[in-house]
């Protein structure tokens, strides 16, 4: 919790989460990995959203994320209210497990599997289903070989990145 | 790691670049929940009509919405088959274990490919026709009637405001940043899935140090400037509405106006 310590007012919260939500919105557009299993970075930014700004800010600052970027990038699936919440839930969960909490290893695995699980697998699914009119199963099948690789991933780059971004000091 | 291009906005004035924001990102937002309107060929028809009437009001060359379109078109083809073999119902042509292709099939994958496809392509006539600055500022709008219930609007604009202003001044800096640890030997393309994973720290922690300093720095220029809250603040740009958003309004009324007339009850 170090950065909160040295953001004073305000003010400078609120410019922190602006510059935490560029960053969700630039590392969005990053992905590694083959072409096989291709993963986003977003998520990085989720969990830096909970890990400093609890689950109120958190999720304020996921939904920003997803306007902003559609703003400047335009949103590839349309423009939908459910991809909304979904940015918004992402930082939710994490922020119930990581935030005011000391970094662990079960803390990180129990809040990306609930992520891929209600948000990645369950909601975003749902908004493709009631969007296009999708088959649910033909969705899940199409969805699901993805979404069980990714996760594991996804811990272990939280893991490094909690560890790292906890020892961020600013001397100013 | 791919090449972004910030901001997708391409300059022009017909007829749809004169209308307010605000205007055409509630049109654009409606305009995707009234596809959910068409169940039948005609309606179908009627709304890919008024879809290709508003991207020919923009003026702008077809290769603009192909490029919008062509990211996706491998996704929308793949989904469009996987839907194809999973509805069942109506004439059987082909059936084997778990899949089969039917005539309910068929209809249901080309209704998902013309959704999939309307949808992007209005959604990319609101990107390209409208500044990020403009959508942002519609959006502020937008988010208003949350006041009622406690939402801290003005902090919201602000924070819009501020990752809108700084997306550009990041990425510039990350690939700065990648660049400068990529001259003393670091490889972001190569190795084990683990590797990869990583080398995202020395990227994310100089960038989150970055923004920190950033936001010490701006907060105490703001202040300085006499910055002491949302409240009690002039507005410099202000968003106004034109006679060419009666248009649109009337363009999707009809539209609606005519999916629910034609549309299978």
């Amino acid at each position: 919790m170090n950065a909160k310590k040295i953001l004073r007012t305000d003010l400078q919260q609120m410019i922190f989460l602006g510059m935490i939500v560029a960053m969700k919105i630039i590392l969005s557009q990053f992905s590694f990995g083959s072409t096989i299993v291709k993963v986003g970075l977003g998520f990085i930014g989720s969990v830096l959203l909970a890990y400093f700004f609890g689950p109120v800010w958190g999720t304020i600052g996921g939904g920003i994320s997803d306007l902003v970027s559609s703003a400047i990038f335009g949103n590839q699936g349309g423009f939908f209210i459910g991809f909304t919440l979904t940015a918004m839930a992402g930082p939710l969960i994490y922020a119930l497990f990581l935030y005011n909490h000391p970094v662990k290893i079960w803390r990180i695995v129990a809040s990306t599997i609930l992520v891929t699980i209600i948000v990645n697998i369950g909601m975003n699914t749902l908004w493709l289903h009631l969007m296009y009119g999708m088959n649910f199963n033909a969705l899940l099948v199409q969805r699901l070989p993805k979404e069980m690789i990714a996760p594991w991933v996804q811990m272990a780059v939280i893991y490094i990145v909690l560890q790292a971004v906890s020892r961020v000091k600013i001397k100013k | 790691m791919s090449k972004i291009i910030i901001g997708r906005y391409i300059p022009g004035d017909s007829l749809v670049y004169k209308m307010d924001p605000r205007g055409k990102l509630l049109i654009t937002i409606l305009f995707i929940l009234t596809i959910f309107l068409a169940n039948n060929p005609i309606t179908y028809a009627i709304i890919t009509l008024f879809c290709f009437l508003a991207i020919i009001a923009t003026g702008l060359k077809a290769r603009v919405f192909w490029n919008g379109v062509k990211p996706l078109i491998g996704l929308i083809f793949f989904t469009s088959l996987l839907q194809l073999f999973f509805m069942t119902g109506g004439k059987v042509f082909w059936h084997w274990w778990i899949f089969s292709i039917s005539s309910y099939g068929i209809v249901n994958a080309i209704y998902i490919f013309v959704r999939f496809t309307l949808i992007i392509l209005i959604s990319t006539v609101m990107t390209v026709t409208t500044m990020p600055l403009e959508i942002a500022d519609a959006m502020e709008w937008l988010l208003k009637p949350l006041k009622v219930v406690k939402v801290p609007v003005d902090k919201i604009a602000l924070v819009i405001s501020i990752a809108l202003r700084f997306v550009p001044t990041l990425f510039d800096e990350t690939l700065k940043i990648m660049n400068a640890q990529r001259s003393r030997g670091a490889d972001f393309n190569d190795g084990g899935l683990i590797k990869r994973a990583k080398a995202i720290a020395p990227i994310l922690i100089p960038l989150f140090i970055h923004s920190l300093e950033t936001a010490i720095d701006l907060s105490t220029a703001m202040e300085s400037r006499g910055y002491r809250g949302s409240e009690g603040r002039t507005k410099y740009r202000v968003l106004n509405w034109s006679k060419y958003d009666l248009i649109s309004l009337a363009y999707f009324v009809l539209l609606v106006g005519l999916l629910l007339i034609f549309r299978t009850h």
